[in-house]
């Protein structure tokens, strides 16, 4: 089977079009960036308390909102998170001044002060953890097991654990009763628990705290990491390949990487560590597929000597075609099954790789090769007139 | 067949047979990362100014006690952080000579500088490093202790980098972040208690001493047995009173010194309020043992041979390392310095349950698909290139396993992600001997060909996509570096697998034929 066969496409005649094209997104991202709306950068760079939550009913957004927008500095961000019938919400606010990565707590307190007044003090099986419940359990003891607190410990640890075991498969005890559904319980301490226990409105699945100096470092490190890899790619297609290459390539993956950023500005994602390693690995998916084109062309440099370089370049392309779109298809295929079915915490990453995915594909075409093509030109062009003035 | 395809084979089974061996149960060989199992993640400073501040409130109050002794009076002190100095008020009259004598004997380092009616003494700046160290390894200490109390498996507890005063805190399974939290900066969990009986290896027979039953002004508290070397080789159990004679937060500093004899002995001073309850209690006490109790645990149970005024020494039989040790408790005992939380994560094991289910879920739909795509786009060598893949995946977590690497959800991706690239080094063979074909080789002299010129291409794509990955690792933190890990071992595995394997596959499908004429390709 074959889809695409022996084409002979004047890709580098369209190069002027291409070029415009992708300055236009490009700039129109630029300035959409730092003129505009900017990029959502997450707490990992600014800073900031992220808080995932799990309600038992809807959540009323408004009424949360303006709750915690008490308590914080700028205006607090409060989106539903996966599936809107999980009832998971995110919230993330700014630290108040003097407050370095912690302040989940006063969210918490405050959330729990609105939404739990109706449990009277009693103990919260949504929102408490295991050493609580063991103590509290210790203290109590609705089996009689006797006087010796670790002898006691010892016996309520485990079912303290399979009380919470629940909660944390199911994320949240909708209902008292759900107690019936936990195994390996004693019938005392069931009752104890229905009679001074309670479920609370909400429980909480993740929090994250992030200082800004922890967060101007991660900022710092990202930079590097992204910066590195461009020199050392660089680098490599110099040494292997020659400087019209390098540049080509290189110039190919700015394109790709701010092209792929305007798309996370546009649609409003966020900006964390996970969207970072995403782009890293679309810069390395991107320059794989250009040195695939390139490699192709050093070959047929040598095949076809002194061969007009645009010619060339025109035929190594579309002799590695029908390989660009397989791989790309492929690899599309399974990101976009991430990108389906992965859930909310990876979309984004995944969202990445879609977008980069199919910009890489085009720019190893369309911007990279001409890159290479006009950087060639000029030093070529350098070099007559350095001979020039050599002979005069 | 001949005897290098066998080499081939053999060489493909026992990587793979090893993979297989080191995966085996997957369940608990893959080791899951933090955003999967769920737990906490906390990245704390030490603010080691306090150290600073409190060893030059030490030294200060060590040399006008000293000078008094040797009957040099001085005035107020006041120490400064900013340029690391303490100064002293000097009457006049003072006779400076022994001054500088007590100065060179108890604030042994620092520079004197007289002045008009006031001496400057300035911590010289490795003393700076070093004080700020200490009060980072103390702290370090410390909490391990307290964390030790959560019974959590595999805590990670380490400094950022070694001149960090950063200490990065990872609990699996924790779900407790303000506990952990008021657990690691509480401050007084080191008490000296009077001991009343024991030590005895088990608890029973101490209260059978006691006339069968505890008063209730005592606790039984089990501290760790050591051999002569200061091995642990089980616990003891002391009964002590429960009134401590002084806590951790009255003492000051503590440091591993040597007595006339060259024993190594610990050295410690207490808060200027709390000396004198401390002598008193000491002078009434000699020739009894108190308990150092820190954290519920007896750490020491020295005999009291004299009145021990604001500074004491505790002899013991220690080696230099024992006595180093106590020292750090000691001081552990009365954290060197506050601590302030930069980073804090809790994540809940039910999220990152879902995430692995749909991440799974994901891995499987894709793998799915693309094998489907490559069965019936190459036939044949679809499935040769099918059978790479999956080869790839098994080593892909096989040396995840092997080398001990975290699986995180930007891993998960990392291996979704290996799936859909892996084929491309087939996908780069397969059309090359395509064209081979096309221009009329033979099959076998096509595979040749495409195999010898896809390699050169493989390398050089594979190589910049490592260089991607390496420098990910580098600066990574976290998740991010379990995916630079996953995307390294999948990209090597696939040149393994797409090279390697995908040609002896090759091998033996036409290894017995005299003439191949066609392939499915």
């Amino acid at each position: 089977m074959r889809i695409i066969g022996d084409t002979h496409f004047k890709f580098l005649s369209y190069r002027r079009i291409a070029l415009g094209l992708s300055a236009i997104v490009i700039i129109a991202g630029l300035a959409y960036e730092f003129l505009g709306p900017g990029l959502n950068l997450g707490i990992d760079f600014v800073g900031g308390t992220q808080v995932t939550l799990k309600f038992r009913e809807e959540p009323d957004l408004g009424a949360l909102r303006s709750d915690i927008s008490d308590i914080t500095a700028g205006t607090p961000l409060i989106q539903t998170f996966d599936e809107a019938e999980k009832h998971e919400i995110l919230i993330r606010v700014e630290n108040p001044e003097g407050q370095e990565g912690d302040f989940t707590r006063p969210i918490i307190d405050l959330l729990n002060q609105d939404l739990n007044s109706n449990l009277e003090g009693r103990f919260d099986l949504n929102l408490k953890g295991s050493r609580e419940l063991i103590d509290l359990l210790a203290a109590a003891d609705p089996d009689g097991v006797g006087n010796d607190v670790e002898t006691r410990t010892l016996y309520y640890e485990p079912m303290a654990d399979a009380v919470l075991g629940h909660r944390k498969e199911f994320g949240i005890f909708y209902s008292i009763d759900e107690l019936g559904e936990v195994e390996d319980l004693s019938v005392g301490l069931r009752d104890y628990l229905e009679d001074s226990a309670a479920v609370g409105a909400f429980s909480i699945l993740g929090a994250e705290s992030v200082g800004p100096a922890v967060g101007a470092d991660l900022q710092k490190k990202a930079l590097l990491a992204i910066g590195f890899s461009l020199v050392g790619m660089l680098v490599y297609i110099w040494i292997r390949f020659q400087l019209p290459y390098a540049v080509g390539a290189v110039v190919a993956l700015f394109h790709d990487v701010l092209i792929t950023l305007t798309a996370l500005a546009v649609t409003h994602r966020e900006i964390n560590l996970p969207t970072v390693a995403a782009l890293l690995t679309l810069v390395g998916y991107s320059v794989n597929d250009t040195v695939v084109v390139f490699d192709r062309m050093r070959e047929n440099l040598r095949l076809h000597r002194g061969e007009d370089l645009e010619q060339l370049m025109n035929l190594s392309i579309n002799q590695t075609l029908s390989r660009t779109f397989i791989t790309s298809g492929t690899t599309l295929i399974v990101v976009l099954s991430l990108y389906i079915f992965g859930g909310d915490v990876i979309n984004t990453f995944a969202f990445v790789l879609l977008i980069g995915i199919i910009i890489g594909t085009y720019s190893s075409i369309f911007i990279a090769s001409p890159a290479a093509l006009a950087m060639n030109k000029l030093l070529t062009a350098r070099r007559e007139r350095r001979r020039l003035k050599g002979k005069r | 067949m001949d005897s290098k395809i066998l080499w081939r084979i053999a060489l493909i089974v026992v990587v793979v047979g090893l993979c297989i061996w080191s995966l085996y149960p997957p369940g608990e060989k893959i080791h899951y990362g933090l955003d999967l199992s769920g737990g906490i993640h906390l990245v704390l400073q030490v603010q080691t100014d306090d150290a600073i501040k409190a060893e030059l409130d030490d030294a200060s109050q060590r040399l006008v006690s000293r000078a008094r002794d040797d009957g040099v009076e001085l005035g107020s002190t006041e120490s400064n952080i900013s340029d690391l100095s303490f100064t002293v008020e000097v009457p006049a009259n003072a006779d400076t000579a022994a001054l500088r004598r007590v100065a060179s004997d108890w604030v042994p380092g620092y520079k004197a500088t007289p002045g008009v009616g006031k001496w400057t003494f300035r911590l010289p700046p490795n003393m700076d490093r070093t004080v700020r160290d200490l009060a980072v390894r103390s702290s370090l200490e410390t909490i391990w202790n307290r964390v030790d109390q959560f019974g959590v498996a595999e805590p990670v507890i380490q400094r950022q980098g070694i001149e960090s005063d950063r200490i990065l805190v990872q609990l699996p399974g924790v779900d407790d972040p303000a506990r952990v939290k008021d657990l690691i900066s509480s401050t007084a969990f080191l008490e000296f208690q009077e001991v009343v009986g024991g030590p005895s290896p088990d608890r029973q027979s101490l209260i059978t001493g006691l006339g069968g039953s505890l008063p209730s002004d005592s606790e039984i508290t089990p501290g760790d047995r050591e051999d002569l070397e200061g091995r642990v080789i089980g616990t003891e159990y002391y009964v002590l009173k429960k009134a401590a004679i002084i806590s951790g937060q009255e003492l000051r500093s503590a440091r591993r010194s040597q007595d006339q004899y060259g024993q190594a002995v610990v050295n410690f001073s207490t808060q200027p309020h709390a000396a004198e309850k401390f002598g008193q209690y000491t002078g009434s006490h000699i020739g009894t043992r108190m308990a150092i109790v820190l954290d519920n645990k007896v750490i020491s149970a020295p005999v009291i041979e004299s009145r021990i005024p604001g500074d004491g020494r505790i002899t013991g039989n220690f080696t230099i390392e024992g006595a180093e040790d106590l020292a750090l408790k000691l001081r552990a005992g009365a954290l060197p310095a506050t601590i302030t939380y930069l980073e804090e994560r809790t994540v809940g094991p039910s999220l990152g349950r879902d995430s692995v289910v749909r991440g799974v879920r994901a891995a499987v739909a894709g793998l799915l698909v693309v094998m489907l795509f490559m069965l019936i786009y190459y036939r044949m060598s679809g499935l040769n290139a099918n059978v790479a893949l999956v080869l790839n995946i098994i080593i892909l977590l096989g040396a995840m396993a092997y080398f001990g690497a975290t699986l995180t959800l930007p891993g998960i991706a990392g291996v979704i992600l290996t799936i859909g690239m892996a084929v491309d080094a087939n996908v780069l063979i397969f059309e090359r001997i395509r064209e081979e074909l096309e221009v009329g080789k033979t099959v076998r002299a096509a595979i040749d060909t495409g195999f010898a010129r896809a390699f050169g291409t493989i390398l050089d794509a594979n190589l910049t996509t490592l260089i991607a990955a390496l420098f990910l690792f580098n600066f990574g933190t976290g998740p991010v570096k379990g995916f630079a890990v996953t995307l390294s071992i999948g990209i090597l595995a696939s040149v393994f697998t797409a090279v390697f394997v995908s040609r002896t596959l090759y091998m033996i499908a036409l290894g017995g034929r005299e003439r191949v004429e066609t392939l499915s390709i």
